[in-house]
């Protein structure tokens, strides 16, 4: 009975706690790995200082014929990388997105893995 | 009307001969040309491996053309056609002329943007921020 004080007066979550905000997510982390642990697949890890290479290059159409290059932006097994992995920028990545879906259609590249 | 562009991909069994391939691209040019429309390209790919399998086959017979046209029902009527053939087995058309516009517009912003303003030098991005972070 006299353990039930000390216990309440231990109640006051430690730092590590469920209760205080954790850094990382979305943000600027520059961390490799989410954490269900590495991805296979993955050619480049996450790098703080990736430049789009849109950007870059200054391009202003990205083309659905080029598989050559959009295939670079997806995982073999056909899902596109997300931003964070290949360092788009938000607008490029739309359009990218949109010549990945189009080239998907017409075949030259996978939707899937093929089995 | 504006002029529309649009791309016009098609492909086609692997084993079809050659001449029935030049029949259905004459077929379409017929039909863009009953429209007054303009063919603006054509041009064969040849075999290409498919990255997955279209009706049982693993690769096809790629035809890309461009087409000019003041009419949006040209569309319909070519893939129209080529559905109904035999040989075509997948086919995609997509409208660019807004997105060529769009092009032009950003390029033109891009340029005068530029020569407004004294460029700064072009410095490695990134460069000295990634030394800061880690």
């Amino acid at each position: 009975m006299a353990e039930e004080n000390s216990n309440q007066q231990q109640a006051p979550a430690p730092a590590a706690g469920p209760g205080t905000p954790r850094p990382g997510g979305g943000g600027p982390g520059g961390r490799p790995g989410g954490p269900g642990g590495p991805k296979r697949g993955r050619r480049n890890y996450v790098r703080r200082k990736k430049v789009c290479r849109f950007c870059v290059d200054k391009v202003d159409f990205i083309d659905y014929k080029k598989a050559d290059v959009l295939g670079q932006f997806i995982q073999e097994r056909g899902k596109i990388l997300p931003r964070r992995m290949t360092g788009t920028c938000a607008r490029h990545q739309r359009w990218l997105t949109v010549a990945i879906k189009r080239a998907q259609n017409i075949a030259l590249l996978p939707f899937g893995a093929e089995i | 009307m504006e002029e529309r562009i649009y791309d016009l991909i098609f492909i086609c069994r692997p084993d079809t001969p050659e001449a029935d391939i030049d029949k259905i691209v004459a077929a379409l040019e017929h039909a863009v040309a009953d429209k007054q429309a303009k063919i603006e390209k054509t041009e064969k790919w040849g075999r290409k491996r498919m990255a997955y399998r279209v009706h049982k086959l693993r690769e096809g017979y790629y035809v890309y053309m461009t087409i000019r046209t003041n009419h949006g029902e040209l569309v319909k009527e070519l893939e129209r056609r080529l559905k109904v053939s035999d040989p075509v087995i997948k086919y995609l058309t997509v409208r660019l002329d807004e997105e060529l516009k769009r092009q032009a517009k950003l390029k033109q912003h891009r340029e005068r943007r530029a020569a407004r303003r004294p460029r700064k030098a072009p410095a490695t991005t990134g460069g000295e921020q990634a030394v800061a972070q880690s």
